[in-house]
């Protein structure tokens, strides 16, 4: 079952003689359980697109649908983009963001809580959550006691929180080592895999690519190449 | 979850110094409201315990406590004789500055006819009112002085009979109590070379003007100022007598002026307290307006080293309420706590104040809802940040 159709998707900036066009009609479709990644330098459109499908950024045409709804169709539909975001989207931020004041359990609870749950069933479920991600031990850590790769596994955790259909990873690799990296890498494939997660990771790091299902690469805002590692 | 409070504990340091430097600003707004309702309690008091119903004072004169009122001394007589005055007494009130218990001490003096006459002390705490004619008084706590103590104004000495508490003029000075003719002997006694240099003067003019030794010997004594004043005569009226009739009669016929009690309060509170009023009301706001402005900046700070975390929450589909909750919860939280400390800091402060200090509640409760609305005013540019914040800036390096 498709979780992401992008279809003839575009965006231009500024008009006339000014208008840029970051991202040229462009379109894919990303499976449940497939792990994608989007390459390329900067500046192709990575960001424009990864924005598009988050619902933060409008583009310009196109169609986009996400886990059977069409949120975008030349223009917004209408969803409360707020609201989608918690049900449908989980979050892995290059940089982890996880809330500095917040433990590691209360940082995967809020998304719950956000999204519904009561605080008793939040927490339960969050320290669940950090066992599966072989966390637990670290639950009532404050991030800044974390290491690099513990907190990127919280904010996976927090990503995971409310079992979304699709998973968004803006370079979820680039602050770690090789070895951490690796194995960020194999928990988001053991994700997609056991949890029929999409998952789709905009990265640099070439060192990853390998562990990907699909590889779409970005270049002046095309969508040029289409790499499938066996 | 709340957000606010796990904040909150995270920069525990820079919230409890916040409070603290708040809370100091307030409990001086809190005592100013103490100063300002201490002085019109005081000065109402003075004028209430005379119990008088009319004060009688120099024509065309605000007196006797926001202007000088110099009246003779018998004119009480006079003004006794009017129909509808049960009973008619003069009263003598002034400022001085004494050396009293080795120190130099600002206090008001308060002459009044001690057999039976209106304006005598109040608020007795140990000893009794002044009986006999001449040197005794009776002092406020204020000073320092016990019973059996001897003070010295000027030729003689008075013996303190009895001791009052709280018993002060509008600007918070003690009341020292005297017989009618001590008083005016205290305010208006001369230094003996004073006294023989101004003979010495009169004589000279007398002889200047033809009149010869012997005769100016005679004249002397009637050129020589006297004491023979006073500064109000405060009136009882008879049962069902018309007050307003009485003050015409006094008004037209001898030439007075007259205030009800009423007026005289309102002469004290719109004169002499007014200014005051006005200048406390400055400061407090002032202080008001300094509190809110740190609050704010504060809040700000703080929202502002959490905005990326704001913008994560926003990525994660947290909805504006949770952020705007979270920054006013802080605000709210900083300025109860700094209204509490305050509210304690009064408390301690208040038995070692060196002026009365009245506290209404009404007061209070307006300074704390005027706090709490500029608690949530101050926390308003830092939710306009947060609500204006992309949530793309959660992503990227």
């Amino acid at each position: 079952m498709a979780v992401v159709e992008v279809e003839n998707v575009s965006k231009t900036f500024g008009s006339g003689e000014l208008a840029v066009q970051a991202l040229k009609p462009c379109s894919f479709v990303v499976q449940e359980g497939e792990l994608a990644a989007l390459i390329g330098p900067s500046g192709s459109g990575k960001s424009t697109l990864l924005l598009s499908i988050s619902l933060i950024l409008e583009p310009t045409a196109g169609r986009i649908v996400i886990n059977g709804q069409k949120v975008y169709d030349d223009g917004w539909t209408g969803v409360d983009e707020r609201a989608f975001r918690r049900r449908n989207i989980g979050f892995i931020f290059q940089q982890h963001n996880l809330i500095p004041f917040l433990t590691a359990q209360e940082n995967v609870a809020l998304a719950m809580q956000l999204n519904g749950a009561n605080r008793r069933d939040a927490g339960r479920r969050a320290r669940e959550l950090l066992g599966y991600l072989e966390i637990a031990h670290r639950a009532d850590s404050l991030p800044a006691n974390l290491s690099g790769g513990e907190q990127q596994r919280v904010a996976i955790g927090r990503a995971l929180a409310n079992e979304p259909p699709l998973i968004l990873a803006d370079e979820p690799t680039a602050a770690l080592d090789t070895e951490r990296g690796g194995k960020v890498m194999a928990l988001l494939r053991r994700i997609a895999r056991e949890r029929r997660s999409a998952v789709i990771t905009v990265t640099h790091d070439h060192r990853m690519i390998e562990g990907f299902d699909t590889v779409y690469q970005l270049e002046d805002g095309r969508l040029t190449r289409m790499l499938s590692p066996a | 979850m709340d957000l606010a409070l796990k904040d909150i504990r995270r920069h525990l340091g820079k919230f409890i110094a916040t409070i603290a430097g708040v809370a100091m600003l307030l409990a001086i707004v809190l005592v100013m409201n103490g100063i300002y309702q201490g002085n019109v309690a005081d000065g109402v008091w003075l004028i209430d315990n005379t119990r008088a119903d009319l004060w009688v004072v120099e024509r065309a004169r605000g007196g006797p406590f926001n202007e000088s009122s110099r009246i003779p001394s018998d004119a009480w007589k006079s003004v006794a004789a009017t129909p509808g005055v049960a009973r008619a007494s003069p009263l003598v009130i002034y400022g001085g500055q004494r050396d009293i218990g080795g120190r130099s001490q600002q206090l008001t003096f308060i002459g009044y006819d001690v057999f039976g006459g209106l304006g005598g002390p109040g608020r007795i705490v140990q000893g009794r009112s002044i009986e006999a004619p001449h040197y005794e008084m009776v002092a406020d706590g204020k000073l320092g002085l016990a019973l059996g103590d001897v003070v010295s104004f000027g030729t003689h000495a008075y013996t303190v009979v009895g001791l009052t508490q709280g018993a002060v003029d509008s600007g918070g000075s003690p009341l020292i109590y005297l017989s009618l003719p001590d008083s005016q002997e205290v305010q208006f006694q001369q230094d003996n070379r004073a006294l023989v240099a101004a003979r010495a003067a009169n004589l000279n003019r007398l002889e200047r003007a033809g009149y010869g030794a012997e005769q100016a010997a005679r004249l002397l004594p009637l050129l020589s100022s006297t004491g023979d004043s006073v500064n109000a005569v405060l009136v009882r009226l008879a049962p069902g007598a018309d007050g307003a009739a009485v003050a015409r009669h006094v008004r037209d016929w001898l030439y007075f002026n007259v205030f009800t009690t009423d007026e005289e309060r309102s002469l004290m509170l719109e004169g002499k307290l007014s200014k005051m009023s006005a200048v406390l009301g400055l400061f407090r706001t002032l202080l008001v307006i300094v509190a809110i402005v740190i609050i704010a900046l504060i809040v700000y700070v703080l929202t502002i080293e959490k905005i990326r975390s704001i913008a994560t929450l926003k990525l994660i589909g947290a909805p504006n309420w949770v952020i705007v909750r979270l920054i006013l919860e802080q605000s709210l939280a900083l300025t109860l706590a700094s209204f509490a400390l305050a509210y304690g800091l009064r408390a301690l402060i208040a038995p070692n104040f060196p002026r009365t200090l009245a506290f209404v509640a009404q007061d209070t409760a307006i300074t704390f809802a005027v706090m709490l609305v500029g608690g949530v005013v101050a926390s308003l540019m830092a939710i306009w940040h947060a609500l204006r914040t992309p949530p793309q800036l959660a992503l990227g390096g």
